[in-house]
């Protein structure tokens, strides 16, 4: 094998893409937040989510 | 087979000092070491033909009767002259070593700024072609033009089999093909070729048994070979193989990837009916292993936009993924023409969710005054993105593009000291 280093930098990234692959990462920011309460499910209004509060884009030309 | 010259004792008629006369059959002239007198080596008093001057003293880096093993022969050192070139006001100077072996005959050794080539003289005519950029051909090979110079001897020591003086000046013309080099020189009375094959420094060390270590190369030399020769294509070739194996672990997940829809329902928003946004969806399962959840969403939006507030929550748990997404779609036409921007769908993977119960909470936003909108949210566990590999494929390229910059950096620099300077012939690949 004329290019070891190589090879072992493409089995490894490979390796960590197959990975991030199988276990479903995304680019996506997401919020992880623990323990909603379940009255959430009867007053969803009760809950702002994190992303509530960002500004929003108004396209248009 | 090879065996010690004979050597014969003389003294300089102009100072005395002792002579040394290594090949005494094909030696024409002899240079005194000590006074620097060029002697005819055929007239019995070794009648004086040249006397030069010499700025300074220079010690050859291989000492006149050094014997070293080339090619598996045994050659001795018995001459040393440096040759100089002009090139736009700026002279440069290598040297050349006259070795001998009394069966096979002479070859050269030259020497500039560390880089070393074995140089023995043609028998035939390399064909030389001037249609466009010079070429040589010898033996089906072709050697390229590299320079053409007025080559001029500027100092010599030791014995020669033609008869030397400093001053003289030969055309040289050089062809490579790196690792070789050939060489046309023409005076005024002869042309003469010559082949050289470059040698490391080392090599030359080892060969004559030199204390210490060569001069450190500096910079590229006309011929010498390019230590990424073959390599840009071996390594654009791993690549490539590379690529396809990137390509096909890619077509596995897309093969083997659940993509089950676990969510379709659809949904009204009319932003100045008032009252409370949000709501929470059923709750779906998403079964298997830790994966991605695909979140896609289909508005009829036009020239408007919409922001959504989405927590996918775990009912047993109460973990929730937080994220948002705005949705806009305008378009219309102006003097430009017709135009578009963003547009009515959009889609959202979220990352690594564990298999359990979920439910959705959604709280869609727009402009008070915005008529309602229609949107259809869909579900699905396990959707392959192939990003990743896309990265991956893009962080392949790097090693092999290194490379080849690396290649064609040497090539330029190689190429930078020809008469074709600055325009860099290309990689020999």
């Amino acid at each position: 094998m004329r290019h070891p280093f190589y090879l072992g930098y493409a089995l490894i990234l490979l390796g960590l893409v197959s990975f991030a692959e199988y276990r479903g990462w995304s680019f996506l920011s997401v919020n992880q937040v623990k323990d909603i309460p379940k009255s959430v499910r009867d007053n969803p209004g009760a809950y702002r989510s994190h992303y509530g509060f960002y500004p929003r884009h108004i396209g248009g030309k | 087979m090879s065996a010690p010259p004979q050597v014969k004792a003389l003294n300089c008629p102009n100072c005395g000092a002792a002579l040394t006369i290594r090949a005494s059959y094909h030696t024409l002239t002899v240079v005194c070491a000590n006074c620097l007198s060029i002697l005819d080596a055929k007239d019995p008093n070794l009648q004086v033909l040249q006397q030069f001057e010499a700025k300074e003293r220079i010690l050859p880096l291989l000492p006149l009767g050094t014997r070293g093993k080339l090619r598996g022969d045994v050659y001795e050192v018995i001459g040393f002259q440096v040759r100089t070139i002009v090139v736009e006001g700026v002279s440069y100077s290598w040297s050349e070593y006259l070795l001998f072996n009394p069966y096979k005959g002479f070859r050269y050794l030259t020497e500039y700024q560390g880089h070393w080539n074995d140089v023995s003289t043609l028998k035939s005519v390399p064909e030389v072609s001037t249609a466009g950029r010079p070429t040589a051909t010898l033996l089906g090979e072709k050697f390229r033009h590299f320079q053409t110079s007025q080559a001029q001897t500027t100092y010599v020591l030791g014995e020669f089999p033609w008869q030397v003086r400093v001053g003289d000046v030969a055309t040289v013309m050089d062809f490579i093909l790196p690792p070789r080099m050939l060489s046309r020189e023409t005076t005024a009375s002869e042309t003469n070729w010559s082949l050289g094959e470059y040698l490391p420094g080392a090599q030359v060390w080892a060969a004559f048994k030199l204390p210490g270590s060569p001069p450190p190369a500096q910079g590229v030399f006309a011929n010498q070979p390019s230590p990424f020769k073959g390599g840009v294509k071996g390594v654009w070739g791993m690549c490539l193989l590379l690529l396809l194996l990137v390509f096909a672990v890619a077509q596995a997940f897309l093969i083997f990837a659940g993509q089950q829809e676990v969510f379709r329902r659809t949904y009204s928003f009319s932003p100045g009916s008032g009252g409370e946004a949000s709501f929470v969806t059923d709750p779906f399962d998403l079964k298997g292993r830790i994966s991605n959840v695909e979140l896609s969403i289909f508005t009829n939006l036009s020239n408007n936009w919409a922001y959504f507030n989405f927590a996918l929550i775990n009912l047993a748990s109460g973990e929730a993924y937080d994220f948002g997404r705005e949705v806009s779609f305008y378009s219309g036409v102006d003097s430009d023409g017709s135009w578009s921007e963003g547009g009515p769908k959009d889609d959202a993977t979220i990352p690594s969710v564990p298999p359990g119960r979920y439910y959705l909470r959604v709280e869609p936003e727009m402009d008070a005054g915005a008529s309602t909108m229609q949107y259809e949210l869909v579900l699905r566990r396990d959707v392959p993105s192939m990003g990743y590999f896309w990265i991956a494929g893009l962080l392949l390229l790097i090693p092999p593009a290194f490379v080849s910059f690396r290649s064609i950096a040497f090539e330029g620099k190689r190429w930078r000291e020809s008469d074709y300077g600055g325009s860099s012939s290309g990689d020999d690949d």
